[in-house]
């Protein structure tokens, strides 16, 4: 009855005065709402978004009843602002959400990032491992080459003493002399070797075996008995007989030469019998490396 | 509409005594109180740092200094009315504050999410 009666007289003001114009506030607040319900405010701010409504409805119905008076203004400001916090507020939550998101892939991402260090630390690691194995073999090796030179060294070592005990031998400038006894080696006037001397020269071929040399001289030396060229003869074929068997014995061909001097390079007394035998000789001179 | 016109006739008498019997409507302390606090909120969580929501910081200031006059001058009424205006005024300051703060959080966290997939890219 009562809304019958209102709606009656606001027919009748309308056909008097024509339609009454919302305030300004209240088409602002209209369109602030109908913006909001379009937006997030639903979903992430809807206690906001209903506030908003009920104040919306608020500034509607003072319209309907009051028409165009102060509170009625008011009422659509303050709806507008309440549609305007429903937006806001959604915006916010939206903007939380996406920080919340961008962090997660933050840490996930770091976490990867951790990984992949790892990863690379264990990979560096590990190569380091493997130079730490290289190096530990290169070690090995390295000793074990020492043992085999020390041993090779101590084989030398050994063989030059025991030459050392059917032969003399001394260091010169030429290089290292290996001094044969012409008696032991020879009969008389003869160049083939006698069956002593093959025990003797196998040590001598046993001890360059071991040796590091650039080449072998084989001289032969008299004593001054005897024709000169006689001598020098004798003292080649003693000298190559020699170096034929040190050949037969593993010394290297191209690395032995051989070489008669006779009597030029006496080392003792001719006059006596002793200084004659130790003129009579063979030398075998080891010329070193370099 | 007669009706309508007594029951409005009537509420006028019954301000009318109330006023005569406490000096008008009553002054709207606690909303006024509540409006100020919010303002207070709203500048602590931010509201001078965006644009948007010093500006309803302002008009809620501004519409609460036009209630301190109104209560002066006696107009307890319309002093309650722009209280209220700037209660909304506030909230909206505050919301706006914190819709800024939080979609610059946001910003940050993309911006860093996106400096560190650059780092480890490297």
């Amino acid at each position: 009855m009562f809304r019958v009666t209102t709606t009656l007289s606001m027919l009748a003001l309308l056909g008097a005065c024509g339609t009454t114009l919302p305030p300004q506030e209240l088409v602002d607040a209209r369109k602030a709402y109908e913006r909001a319900t379009k937006g997030l405010s639903a979903q992430l701010a809807p206690a906001q978004l209903d506030t908003a409504k009920q104040a919306l409805d608020k500034a509607e119905k003072s319209f309907e009843d009051e028409g165009v008076d102060p509170p009625t203004v008011d009422l659509a400001y303050i709806a507008e602002r309440k549609a305007l916090i429903a937006e806001a507020t959604a915006a916010k939550v939206a903007a939380e959400r996406d920080a919340k998101k961008a962090d997660k892939m933050f840490k996930d991402a770091q976490l990867d990032g951790l990984d992949k260090t790892k990863a690379e630390l264990n990979k560096e690691r590990q190569a380091g491992e493997k130079t730490k194995a290289e190096l530990e073999n290169e070690k090995k090796a390295l000793s074990a080459e020492k043992v085999a030179r020390a041993e090779a060294e101590r084989k030398a070592a050994a063989a030059m003493a025991s030459l050392a005990e059917v032969a003399k031998v001394k260091e010169e400038a030429r290089g290292m002399v290996i001094t044969l006894s012409g008696a032991v080696l020879f009969a008389t006037g003869k160049y083939e070797l006698l069956p002593i001397a093959r025990d003797k020269l196998d040590e001598v071929a046993k001890a360059l075996t071991d040796q590091g040399y650039k080449g072998i001289l084989v001289e032969g030396h008299t004593d001054s008995r005897g024709k000169a060229s006689d001598n020098e003869t004798l003292s080649l074929k003693r000298a190559e007989s020699v170096r034929t068997y040190l050949v037969s014995r593993g010394i290297p061909s191209d690395k032995i030469r051989a070489s008669g001097l006779g009597s030029s390079r006496s080392i003792a007394d001719n006059s006596t019998p002793d200084g004659r035998a130790n003129n009579r000789r063979v030398e075998i001179v080891v010329e070193p490396l370099k | 509409m007669v009706r309508k016109l007594v029951l409005r006739m009537l509420w006028v008498g019954l301000v009318a005594v109330s006023a005569a019997a406490c000096g008008g409507a009553a002054v709207p302390q606690e909303a006024l109180t509540a409006a100020q606090a919010s303002v207070k909120g709203a500048e602590v969580g931010g509201a001078n740092e965006d644009p948007k929501a010093q500006l309803h910081l302002k008009l809620a200031n501004e519409q609460i200094e036009k209630a301190k006059k109104a209560i002066e001058d006696g107009d307890n009424e319309v002093a309650a009315r722009l209280v209220d205006r700037a209660q909304a005024d506030a909230d909206l300051a505050l919301a706006l504050a914190q819709q800024a703060k939080s979609l610059r959080e946001a910003k940050d966290a993309d911006e860093q999410l996106g400096k560190l997939k650059k780092k480890l890219n490297q």
